[in-house]
């Protein structure tokens, strides 16, 4: 999926609007600041953006509850140290020295945490040895360990046989991280214990929150992100534990180890700590720690997928140390917490894309079963609306618009529309649509967001979703805006206040989940797919619709060459009669002269009035209320007068209907389905044609029944066609035209016709008519109808 | 001696009415009427039956546009493709008010396009017209030769 997410919210004060409401909280700054750390940077720190650039991993110290031996990596070095702490008595050292655990050091991988390879007696007391390996270095750090929890199962084996069971019974997110605020200031001893979350800017927000009488709470808070520099978070992901015992400690530098010329002291700075519990942390946030009232802090990070989601962050007033096992059991306790949240999101995640899943496949089926206009995307009920989490919606095709919901007006949605569309972009979502389009008038409070997808490259076809505004307030721990302030000695300072600030944010919308997005790119391709479907249908409409034109040229050239020739021979030979004869004709001979005269030439009109209609195609009908009882008659008489030497016994039911149809066409079709059963009945004697009516749902019209010689219903589909025939010339005459010409007539009224035939049998031909309304009937003219 | 007329017409009643026509246009030109395409062009082109006519083009060509074997189309195509019958007048004689009939004539050359009008006084007057094709071409002293072509 191309396209770009904007769904981050905007940390820029200057667009967004702040509006402080109170700054009501405590005075008295007893509170411990979660887990910021600044850059280990030596005295001056220039300014606080330089601590994203500061080298907190080598701050060439360590913290004074501990000591340190950094040892060469390659056993050929020997077992002389390169450097250590500065706090060791020479004694213990040697000591320590003395008492390495070479083999197991030996197998520490490169990169890994610490681990904890047991006790050391040192002197008269026990130290906690735990080492790891950094590149070329082995680094073993020594902590006096505190007294131990009182004998039985050790804290990690109680967190998995008691507490995890009680986790996974937690369904919710909220529910999660109360019990692991709860058990982190159980395993800790700290006064206090937050679980947070950091948002999309960096700002952690409080989820869960444990603490003693005394601690002020900061549950609902949150702490703006510069309360922590990049690389102290990019640690955080690499070293998931920090402890920091007293924050009024005095760093012990790592000093070069003597009798090891190769080490000066620029070396020993270059020593990586990133992985070293003891190691030591930046004075500014010494400083920050300090302003808060805090001596201890402790945090365990919460990695989801390489990517720090939170931090478990404990405080205490007093200074604070943790036995090997409980820390063991706390970094554990952080893992369980990443794993358990990941299947929470991973579960929604699922559930809600399968939701969405299933609201587009509803969306793409009603679209299928329509005529798969995009413009059906926003009738209701709109379906879309709830796919993106939108109150609007709308489509755009070109200058065409179709809305739902709550939108902006036409103009500023062509605005938008017309942005989106330059920044070709399948998918397309923001949150704070005034960031892309400063242009646009204020239009937060329909369309703060807006989610696009375009479903074509070389049009602007677009489908928009729009969400207003949402007034988000949010207590900081402290004015974030102070948080860089400058104090009067000259360098920077981390913030002095963590009193309650309230601010509210404006002109953003919720932000579009993945998942939304999803659904968004999914339905764009299943319209993509529909479209083009659709533009293949429209092909095909037009192959085929050049066909039956091409077959509508050829049926009209036929009726204009071949008919009208018999009409000029019958015209021309009477008036020949008439000039050469008329002298010795009778009155009565005259007459009839005269009417075979006027009938050519109605039978003129008639072709050339069919030729018109066959030309013209969209032609419209000239609907009327038409009696075909006397029609029926009317053909009935003329056409047995044509066989003067035949027997043909008429039927014609007496309650034939009046259909609404054009007369002329009507007639055209009578006759033709008349002559058919006079023509095919010839060797029939007597031939019986039989008229009858026919009423239906769909309609009403007639049905003519012949004893002729009938067809094999087989051949029923050529019948109606064009220049079909199925009957050599010299047996029946005719061109074949006639009962296309029926169909054609039938059809352009709406109607249906049929035949069925039997060989020898006779054949029975009939059609109806749908009944009209006064108004349908004038909307197929396109007029007013006089209805008879 | 005036060149004659040749008409080429398919259908006998039409041939017999536009011999009457011609005959009541007081043409002096003897008509030969050949019935499909193919003695048509025989004839232009003295080949097959006629073969041992005199020499000679006809003064005019009245040609049908439907025709049995080769169309009156065709002849036309052929006859204007032909340099020797290039400059033949040719008249097509039709009941067909096909556009795309008309079109087609003219681009092949066709020097007049008349549709068979259905009454009957109106098609005679529509026949002498054509006359003055021949007229202007062979100036023929006006009513000095009638054959008689009766049909009777």
């Amino acid at each position: 999926m191309r396209g770009s997410r904007e769904t981050g919210i905007i940390r820029d004060f200057s667009r967004l609007s702040r509006d402080p409401v109170a700054g009501a909280a405590p005075t008295v700054p007893t509170l411990l600041h979660p887990s910021p750390e600044h850059a280990a940077s030596p005295v001056s720190v220039a300014d606080l953006t330089a601590c994203d650039l500061e080298p907190i991993r080598v701050p060439g110290a360590i913290q004074p509850h501990g000591r340190m031996l950094v040892l060469a990596a390659d056993p050929a070095d020997g077992s002389m140290p390169l450097a250590h702490s500065a706090n060791w008595p020479a004694d213990e050292l040697s000591g320590a020295l003395a008492e390495l655990p070479r083999a197991m050091l030996a197998d520490l991988v490169d990169g890994r945490a610490p681990t904890l390879l047991g006790a050391v007696r040192l002197g008269d007391r026990s130290w906690a040895l735990s080492a790891h390996r950094s590149g070329a270095h082995l680094l073993l750090e020594y902590e006096e360990a505190p007294p131990e929890p009182p004998a039985g199962e050790a804290p990690i084996y109680s967190l998995t046989r008691v507490f995890l069971p009680r986790l996974q019974g937690a369904g919710s997110l909220v529910a999660l991280t109360d019990l692991v605020a709860s058990e982190m200031k159980h395993l800790s001893g700290f006064g206090r214990c937050l679980v947070y979350r950091f948002d999309a800017d960096g700002d952690g927000e409080v989820l869960a929150e444990r603490c003693d009488p005394g601690y002020t709470s900061y549950a609902g808070h949150h702490f703006p992100a510069g309360d922590i520099p990049r690389q102290a978070r990019e640690l955080y992901v690499l070293n998931p534990f920090r402890l920091i015992a007293d924050a009024r400690y005095d760093p012990v530098p790592l000093v070069a180890a003597p009798g090891r010329p190769g080490i000066d002291a620029a070396a020993v700075r270059r020593i990586d700590l990133s992985q070293a519990q003891l190691r030591s942390v930046s004075p500014v946030h010494l400083e920050y720690m300090r302003n808060m009232g805090t001596l201890a802090s402790m945090s365990v990070s919460i990695v989801i997928e390489g990517r720090l989601w939170g931090l478990i962050s404990c405080h205490d007033h007093d200074p604070r140390s943790l036995a090997p096992a409980s820390r063991l059991a706390c970094e554990h306790l952080g893992q369980l917490l990443a794993l358990q949240i990941q299947a929470l999101e991973a579960n929604r995640s699922v559930a809600e894309r399968l939701e969405l899943r299933r609201l587009t496949m509803a969306i793409v089926a009603r679209l299928s079963d329509s005529d798969a206009t995009l413009a059906r995307l926003v009738e209701p009920p709109a379906p879309m609306l709830e796919l993106a989490g939108a109150t609007g919606a709308a489509v755009v095709l070109d200058d065409q618009l179709w809305t739902v919901g709550d939108v902006p007006a036409p103009a500023d949605i062509r605005l938008i529309a017309d942005w989106i569309g330059g920044l070709h972009h399948d998918v397309h979502a923001t949150a704070t649509l005034a960031d892309g389009l400063p242009a646009a008038p204020d239009l937060r409070r329909v369309a703060a967001g807006v989610l696009a997808i375009s479903i074509s490259q070389v049009h602007r076809h677009l489908v928009l979703w729009f969400r207003p505004e949402l007034l988000q307030t949010i207590t900081w721990a402290g004015d974030p805006r102070k948080a860089d302030a400058a104090a009067g000695d000259g360098r920077i300072h981390p913030r002095r206040s963590f009193d309650s600030w309230v601010e509210t944010i404006r002109g953003r919308a919720a932000p579009w989940t993945g998942a939304q997005l999803g659904a968004a790119a999914e339905l764009r391709q299943a319209l993509i797919g529909i479209v083009l479907r659709r533009a293949e249908e429209m092909a095909q409409v037009a192959a085929e619709l050049g066909r039956v034109n091409k077959e509508l040229e050829a049926f009209s050239y036929t009726v204009s060459h071949d008919l009208r020739a018999p009409m000029r021979h019958i015209a021309g030979y009477v008036d020949l009669v008439v000039e050469s004869e008329g002298a010795r004709l009778g009155e009565r001979a005259l007459r009839y002269l005269a009417h075979a005269k006027e009938a050519s030439a109605f039978a003129g009109q008639l072709v050339d009035g069919l030729l018109d209609f066959s030309r013209m195609g969209r032609a419209a009908l000239k609907i009327r209320a038409t009696e075909t009882a006397a029609l029926v008659e009317d053909l009935a008489a003329e056409l047995t007068r044509m066989e003067p030497g035949r027997e043909i016994v008429w039927s014609i039911a007496p309650d034939l209907p009046v259909l609404q149809a054009d007369p002329l066409l009507l007639q055209i079709a009578v006759r033709n389905l008349l002559e058919n059963a006079v023509k095919y009945s010839r060797a029939s004697q007597p031939a019986r044609i039989a008229v009858r009516a026919v009423r239906r749902d769909d309609g009403d019209g007639l049905e003519i029944e012949d004893n002729g010689v009938g067809f094999q219903m087989k051949y029923v589909g050529k019948l109606f066609g064009v220049f079909q025939r199925l009957h050599a010339a010299e047996e029946f005459e005719g061109t074949g035209i006639g009962l296309a010409n029926v169909r054609r007539i039938v059809e352009r009224h709406g109607g249906t016709v049929w035949g069925r035939g039997e060989i020898k049998i006779g054949a029975c031909f009939g059609f109806v008519l749908p009944r009209r309304t006064a108004l349908e009937g004038s909307a197929v003219e396109g007029g007013g109808t006089t209805h008879a | 001696m005036l060149k004659p007329i040749l008409l080429v017409e398919d259908d006998k009643r039409d041939l017999e009415l536009t011999l009457i026509a011609l005959e009541r246009s007081q043409l002096a030109n003897e008509v030969v009427a050949l019935r499909d395409g193919a003695q048509a062009l025989d004839y232009l082109l003295r080949e097959g039956d006629h073969a041992d006519r005199e020499e000679g083009n006809p003064a005019v060509i009245l040609l049908d546009l439907k025709l049995p074997k080769v169309t009156g189309l065709e002849v036309l195509e052929a006859i204007k493709a032909n340099p020797s019958l290039r400059s033949v007048p040719v008249v097509m004689l039709t009941s067909s008010q096909e556009e795309s009939d008309v079109l087609r004539s003219y681009q092949l050359g066709v020097n007049a396009y008349v549709v068979k009008p259905v009454a009957f006084d109106r098609f005679v007057s529509a026949i002498s017209e054509l006359g003055v094709f021949w007229a202007v071409l062979n100036e023929p002293p006006p009513g000095s030769l009638k054959t008689a072509r009766r049909n009777e």
